[in-house]
C-alpha cells in the first residue's frame, strides 16, 4: 500500500528527511516514532503531497507522490497536528464542504457525511459552531474530516495529543476499527506505550533517519531481553555508579529520582549473584525491583535523548 | 413534504453545480460581522439618500434622480473598490495562516478552482450589495435626472471593476505568507494603483479611446460610437486582466512540482493578442490620433512586453520532471503548446512570439518608418536587458535554481544602465557644469533612447540600438538552445522510483 524509497528533503541546507525508505502493506497500523525535528512530519506532508521531495519518491496504493498527486489524494486521508477550522461554520457544514470537494455529489455526499457524524459519535455536535468545540472535540471533527471520502491510506500526526484518557482509548479502538476494514494507518505520537498497544508496525525516526523498522512484538522482543533493574540505597550512592559499571552485563546506568536504573543482560542465575555481589560489598541496600524493557527504553537507547 | 423542505431540498441538489468554495464562503459571509455591517451601511445609506432625494424631489425639477443616483454609486464604489478586494484579500490571507489552505489542497480542488471558487464568493457578496440598493436606485430613476441604459452600464461597470479588484486583493494576498508584510503590501499596491490611475495617461487614452482627451489634443470630439468603443476596450481589459490576476494567484499557489506556467503563458499571449487588437482599431483614424495610438501602443505594449519577458526569460531552466511529463502527453496541440511550456528556454522563445504579435500589429497599421523603427526599438532593449545578463548567468550556473534573484539582478542593471552614463561622464570628463541633455552617452538609457528616438536617428547613432539590439537576439537564441540543451528527456511514469526527482525538479520553496 505504501512504498517510501529514499525520500530526501532538505530546508536551507538542513536536511530534513535523509533516505527514508519502508514499507507498509494494506490494513496495518504503523507508528512513526522520533524526538522533535526528527523529520516525522516532513516525511507525512511528503506523503500527503503538501509537500515535495528533492530525492527519491514514495508510491501509494501504485501512485507516485511526485508525478501523480492528485491522484494519491484520492486515496489519502490526512490529519496534521492542527485542527484546521473555520470560523461561522458548523460541524456539518463543515464535514459538507470537504465531501463537496472531494467532489461526492448528492446523496453519496449527504450519506457520506451522515456515516462519518455516526462513525465519529458527534451526532451531538452536528449544528455547533466547529470554532466553539474544545480541542479534543475539535480533533474528532478533524479526524472525521480526513476520512470523509473514504481513503485507504490515513496519515496521522500526532491524533492523541489533545485527547483526555477515554477519548484516547476511543481513538484506539476507532484506529483499530479502521485497520480491520482494510485501511493502512500511519500515525505518530507522543505516547509510546499507546503506540506499541495500537500498532502493528514501528519506524523510528532520528534526524531525518530511519533508525530501526519491524512489528512491535520484533522490536518489543528485541529490547525484552534486557531487563531494567533498579537499586535503591539506604545512604548516599558513592561509588555504586562505579561499581555497577564493573559487574558483567550491564549497560547504561543512570539516577533517577534518587534511584540507580540500569539495564541488565543477564539472566535470573545473574541477577542473583549480582544483588550478591552488592551486599558483599557494602552497599546499605533498600530496594531492589527488576521490569523488562519497554519501548520507551529503546527509544531513549536508539536516540540518545528523551522522548518529545 | 413541506413546500419549504421541498424548496430547501431543491437548493441542496441544486448546490452541487455550484463551486464547493462558493457554497462554504457565502455561509460564512452571511454569518459574519463584516458583512453585516456593509448590509447594514448599503440600507442606511440608501434610506438617507431616499430621504433627501424626495425632499429635492418636492422642488418639481425633475433632476433629484441625477444626484440620488451619484450618491448611491459613491457608497457602492467605496464597497466595491474597497471593502469587498479587502474582505477577498483576507479570504485568502486566513486561509493561509490559519493553514486550512492545505487542508483545501488536500481535496480535488486545484488551485484555480480554490481561486475562482473565492472570486465568485466576492460576486455574490457584491450582487447582495448591489440588490440592497437596487430599490434605492430605483427610486432614483422615478425621481428623473437619470436614464436607465446609464443606470444599467454604471451598475455593470462597477460590478465588473468590483470584482477585478477583488481578483487583484486575492493575488496580493498570495504573495507573501507574513501577516503583516501581506498588509502592507495590499495598502501599498492600493496607494500605487491610484496614482497609476491618476497619472496613467496613455491607459486613460487607450480606454478612453479619445473620448475625453481627444477633445484638447487630438481635436475630435466624443460621440456616442466612441463610447461604446471606450466601452467595450474597458471590459475586455477589465475581464482580460481579471482572468490573468486569477492565473497569477494559481500560480502562486500550486506546487513546484506541477507546470504553473503554461496557462499564465496563454493568459498573458491573449493579453498581447488584445493590446494589438485595440491598436489595430484605431486604423483610418485622423493622422493626429494615428500617431498618438502609435506612441501609446508602443509604451502600453513595451511596458507589458517588458514585465512578461522580466518573468519568462529567467525562469530556471530545469524544468519539474512532472511537468515535462504532462508537456509529453498526446495531444493535438503539443507543438502549439510547446512555446507555452514552462522553462527558461521556452520562455525566451515566447517572449520572441509576444514579440512578433507587436509588430505584426505595427506593419498592419502601417506607420511612418521612423515610428516603426521606433517599436522594433522597445523590442530591442527588453531584449538586451533580459537576454543578456540571464544568458551570461545560466551560462555560468544552468542547473541552478535562482530566477528571483536573477530578476533581482536584471532590475539592478536596468538601474546602473539609467544612472551609470551621466555618473561616469561626470567622473571621467569633470565638467564645469553637469548636463542631463540626452546624448550619445544615453544610448544605453532605454527610457531616454525611446524618449528622443528623432534625436537618435538624425544624429545617425541607429547603429548603437541595432547593435545592443542583435545581442540581445542572439543571447534570445542562445538562451532557447541552452534551454534545449538542459532540460533532461522526461522519463515514463512507468520507470517510477528509480527515476524520481532530478537535481532541482522540486526547488525548495516552502
Amino acid at each position: 500500500m505504501l512504498q517510501l524509497e529514499g525520500l530526501v528533503r532538505h530546508f536551507d541546507g538542513v536536511c530534513a528527511v535523509d533516505d527514508v525508505s519502508f514499507s507498509v502493506e494494506r490494513g496495518k497500523v504503523l507508528g512513526f516514532i522520533g524526538p522533535n525535528g526528527a523529520g516525522k512530519t516532513t516525511t507525512m506532508r511528503i506523503l500527503a503531497t503538501l509537500d515535495t521531495p528533492q530525492r527519491g519518491d514514495a508510491r501509494i496504493g501504485g501512485y507516485s507522490v511526485v508525478d501523480e498527486p492528485e491522484k494519491v489524494r484520492r486515496i489519502v486521508g490526512f490529519m496534521p497536528d492542527y485542527a484546521g477550522v473555520y470560523a461561522n461554520t458548523t460541524v456539518s457544514e463543515y464535514l459538507d464542504f470537504f465531501a463537496r470537494a472531494y467532489d461526492l455529489h448528492g446523496s453519496t455526499r449527504r450519506r457520506a457525511v451522515e456515516n462519518i457524524i455516526e462513525f465519529m459519535g458527534i451526532d451531538e455536535l452536528r449544528d455547533r459552531d466547529i470554532e466553539s468545540l474544545s480541542k479534543g472535540l475539535k480533533q474528532r471533527v478533524a479526524l472525521g474530516r480526513a476520512l470523509i471520502h473514504d481513503p485507504q491510506l490515513l496519515i496521522l500526526d500526532e491524533p492523541a495529543a489533545n485527547l483526555d484518557p477515554r477519548a484516547r482509548i476511543e481513538f484506539r479502538t476507532l484506529i483499530r476499527e479502521l485497520a480491520a476494514d482494510g485501511r493502512t494507518v500511519l500515525l505518530s505520537s507522543h505516547i509510546l506505550t499507546e503506540l506499541a498497544e495500537m500498532c502493528d508496525l514501528i519506524a523510528m525516526i532520528e534526524k531525518g533517519r530511519i533508525l530501526a523498522t519491524g512489528t512491535v512484538q520484533e522490536i518489543l522482543e528485541r529490547v525484552r531481553q534486557r531487563r531494567i533493574l533498579s537499586v535503591r540505597l539506604a545512604g548516599a550512592h558513592d561509588g555504586l555508579e562505579r561499581f555497577l559499571l564493573e559487574q558483567p552485563g550491564v549497560l547504561n546506568v543512570h539516577e533517577i529520582s534518587g534511584r540507580m536504573q540500569f539495564e541488565f543482560s543477564g539472566g535470573d542465575d545473574e541477577q542473583v549473584a549480582l544483588v550478591g555481589r552488592l551486599v558483599d560489598a557494602g552497599f546499605p541496600l533498600l530496594e531492589f525491583s527488576a521490569r523488562s524493557a519497554g519501548l520507551e527504553d529503546l527509544f531513549i537507547e536508539i536516540t540518545g535523548r528523551g522522548v518529545q | 413534504m413541506s413546500r419549504l423542505q421541498a424548496l430547501l431540498a431543491w437548493l441542496d441538489r441544486a448546490s452541487d453545480w455550484l463551486s464547493p468554495i462558493v457554497v462554504k464562503e457565502v455561509r460564512q459571509i452571511v454569518r459574519g460581522r463584516d458583512f453585516m455591517s456593509s448590509f447594514g451601511s448599503c440600507l442606511f445609506a440608501g434610506l438617507l439618500v431616499a430621504f433627501f432625494g424626495a425632499g429635492d424631489a418636492l422642488t418639481g425639477e425633475g433632476t433629484s434622480g441625477r444626484w440620488t443616483f451619484m450618491s448611491l454609486m459613491t457608497c457602492l464604489t467605496i464597497l466595491g473598490l474597497a471593502v469587498v478586494p479587502l474582505g477577498a484579500f483576507s479570504a485568502l490571507r486566513n486561509e493561509r495562516m490559519e493553514q486550512t489552505l492545505e487542508l483545501i489542497t488536500l481535496t480535488a480542488l486545484s488551485p484555480r478552482r480554490v481561486v475562482i471558487g473565492k472570486l465568485l464568493a466576492q460576486g455574490v457578496k457584491l450582487a447582495t450589495l448591489f440588490a440592497a440598493v437596487a430599490p434605492f436606485i430605483a427610486m432614483s430613476f422615478l425621481l428623473g435626472g437619470v436614464d436607465f441604459v446609464t443606470i444599467l452600464i454604471a451598475l455593470l461597470v462597477l460590478f465588473l471593476w468590483s470584482l477585478w479588484a477583488s481578483a487583484a486583493g486575492l493575488f496580493l494576498s498570495t504573495l507573501l505568507k507574513s501577516r503583516a508584510m501581506s498588509g502592507l503590501v495590499f495598502i501599498g499596491v492600493g496607494i500605487m494603483a491610484l496614482m497609476l490611475f491618476g497619472i496613467s495617461r496613455p491607459l486613460f487614452f487607450f480606454l478612453s479611446r479619445g473620448a475625453f482627451v481627444t477633445g484638447t489634443v487630438f481635436g475630435v470630439g466624443p460621440s456616442p460610437g466612441q463610447f461604446w468603443w471606450t466601452l467595450a476596450i474597458t471590459t475586455t481589459s477589465c475581464v482580460m486582466t481579471m482572468a490573468n490576476l486569477v492565473l497569477l494567484a494559481e500560480n502562486r499557489l500550486s506546487l513546484p512540482t506541477a507546470n504553473r506556467v503554461t496557462a499564465l503563458r496563454i493568459g498573458f499571449f491573449a493579453q498581447t493578442l488584445l493590446i494589438s487588437g485595440w491598436f489595430l482599431t484605431y486604423i483610418n483614424e485622423p493622422p493626429g490620433t494615428e500617431s498618438a495610438a502609435i506612441a501609446f501602443f508602443g509604451m502600453i505594449g513595451g511596458v507589458h512586453l517588458a514585465a512578461v519577458a522580466m518573468f519568462t526569460v529567467t525562469e530556471d531552466l530545469i524544468v519539474p520532471r512532472r511537468a515535462l511529463l504532462q508537456m509529453q502527453r498526446p495531444s493535438r496541440w503539443r507543438w502549439l503548446l510547446a512555446v507555452f511550456g514552462p522553462g527558461g528556454g521556452r520562455g525566451a522563445a515566447y517572449v520572441l512570439a509576444n514579440m512578433a504579435v507587436f509588430l505584426a500589429a505595427a506593419l498592419i497599421f502601417d506607420p511612418p518608418a521612423l515610428r516603426l523603427r521606433w517599436l522594433v526599438a522597445i523590442c530591442a532593449y527588453i531584449c538586451l536587458f533580459t537576454g543578456v545578463p540571464t544568458l551570461v548567468f545560466r551560462v555560468v550556473k544552468p542547473a541552478r535554481p535562482a530566477s528571483v534573484p536573477l530578476r533581482a539582478g536584471l532590475l539592478l542593471l536596468l538601474s546602473l544602465a539609467l544612472l551609470l552614463p551621466d555618473i561616469l561622464y561626470y567622473l571621467l570628463w569633470q565638467p564645469d557644469l553637469l548636463g542631463f541633455n540626452f546624448g550619445a552617452r544615453h544610448l544605453i538609457n532605454p527610457f531616454r533612447t525611446l524618449a528622443n528616438w528623432e534625436t537618435v536617428e538624425t544624429n545617425g547613432w541607429l547603429w548603437v540600438p541595432t547593435l545592443l539590439g542583435l545581442n540581445g537576439l542572439a543571447s534570445y537564441g542562445l538562451l532557447i538552445q541552452l534551454g534545449r540543451r538542459t532540460t533532461p528527456q522526461p522519463v515514463t511514469a512507468a520507470q517510477g522510483v528509480a527515476a524520481a526527482g532530478e537535481p532541482g525538479s522540486a526547488p525548495a520553496v516552502h
